[in-house]
């Protein structure tokens, strides 16, 4: 079995809530679970929250269904972009993913020249189906963009994620792939969308903190520093760019 | 020499029409059904599985998959304390069924909603590997429970039930797959 991955928990201050929604991943098959932090700039004032140290949320992390390894928890942060250039984010930003906003019907095209850079450059789209499974018009929306997206990028660099609240609203790693056949994926790259290219997305965002992985960062031991060490070694932050309007 | 001949075509046709029939493959979709409250589990029966299903199906496909699964589509089994639910749909159309499904949202029996969703386990050509991969993922979720005992009374019962977790062998697998038109 492949190691299917969860990149998109909606993080809730509501700390058992959060802990039921990864017990329900873990016993759907997800091997790995990011929590989304959302900081959008064009608010006034807003502070940057600050990721909770995942080994405060459980003691002892529940195991994978069909696996005998705890799930493994990374900490994720959204920017939302305040000017949507679709070509600039495409190109230059120093992002993994790129989020296409499934909540609207977006005016635009994606254009193939911007989406074939970001994917040499190895930046993945993200599709996100909670909205979907919530309201029917989003379900058309989602429907929409992830056909158009698809239909610019071939289906190559798209991740599928949850966008999920509550336990309730995730799904199967199976289920999943076999929703995508919907937006226009072949099996193949179904199956890819939610394993092994969450997999380089994850592999993509080390390679940013450790400059290309040649760099690590190793825990020091010694008690004295040990707690500055834990602020940065637990989490392992990815930004991504969302396409507001 | 008439009745010669005549027994004659009547056997070729006979034959003709033996090759002609067509067996009707069927996919079974092994799915458990996840609620926030295991004691909402009890509720539910095959009707209110089957009534959501087909609605999620004629909303996500409309008129269509409406049609579709009017086409040998059932709930084989459903047990209530498990969770665990077969559904049978025909192999041509299996997919877009199977794609619906996680849209369903909640169950309503006798008025009451439950809200839930399906996780489909595994897609089988028969009831029999269905249940094959049931044992396998029961004897899993055994091994899942295990660390997790209070009490070594707890511990020893789990182990003595994945000891003993066998397909048996039934004499009425009368329910099996095949059908002939």
């Amino acid at each position: 079995m492949a190691v299917f991955m969860d990149l998109n928990i909606t993080y809730t201050t509501d700390k058992k809530r959060l802990r039921s929604v990864i017990e329900t991943a873990a016993h759907l098959g997800y091997s790995t679970v990011a929590i989304n932090y959302v900081v959008d700039l064009q608010q006034k004032k807003q502070e940057i929250g600050k990721p909770k140290c995942v080994l405060e949320l459980f003691d002892t992390f529940p195991i994978v269904q069909g696996k005998s390894r705890p799930i493994k928890v990374l900490n994720r942060l959204t920017v939302v972009a305040s000017d949507p250039s679709h070509f600039a984010a495409c190109m230059t930003f120093d992002v993994d993913i790129i989020c296409v906003a499934v909540t609207e019907k977006q005016p635009f095209f994606f254009k193939r020249s911007p989406v074939n850079g970001a994917i040499e450059r190895g930046v993945f789209f993200e599709i996100s189906y909670t909205p979907a499974i919530r309201d029917s018009t989003m379900r058309r929306y989602t429907i929409a963009n992830a056909i158009s997206l698809m239909e610019t990028c071939k289906g190559k660099n798209v991740i599928v994620t949850s966008g999920a609240e509550k336990p309730l609203e995730l799904r199967g790693p199976y289920d999943i792939a076999n929703l995508v056949l919907l937006f226009g994926l072949s099996e193949g790259d179904g199956k890819a969308a939610i394993s092994t290219n969450c997999r380089a997305v994850h592999l993509h965002g080390e390679m940013r903190k450790t400059a290309l992985g040649i760099v690590h960062s190793m825990k020091n031991e010694q008690p004295l520093t040990e707690r500055q060490e834990e602020e940065d070694v637990p989490a392992s932050k990815r930004a991504k760019i969302e396409m507001a309007q | 020499m008439i009745h010669h001949g005549s027994r004659n075509i009547f056997s070729s046709r006979h034959r003709h029409v033996l090759s002609e029939m067509v067996r009707l493959k069927s996919r079974y979709l092994l799915c458990e059904v996840c609620v926030s409250d295991r004691s909402n589990l009890l509720l539910l029966d095959d009707r209110a599985i089957y009534t959501a299903a087909k609605a999620a199906v004629a909303r996500a496909h409309g008129d269509y998959g409406a049609a579709l699964s009017s086409l040998g589509f059932s709930v084989k089994y459903l047990n209530a304390h498990t969770g665990i639910v077969f559904l049978r749909c025909r192999k041509s159309h299996y997919r877009l069924i199977w794609s619906a499904l996680p849209f369903i949202t909640s169950l309503e029996n006798r008025g009451q909603r439950v809200p839930c969703f399906l996780n489909c386990l595994h897609v089988g050509g028969t009831i029999r590997t269905c249940q094959k991969f049931l044992v396998r993922y029961n004897t899993q979720q055994l091994h899942r429970m295990l660390p997790l005992c209070q009490s070594e009374a707890e511990r020893s019962e789990i182990r003595q039930s994945v000891l003993s977790c066998t397909l048996q062998k039934e004499a009425d697998d009368g329910d099996e797959e095949e059908e002939y038109e």
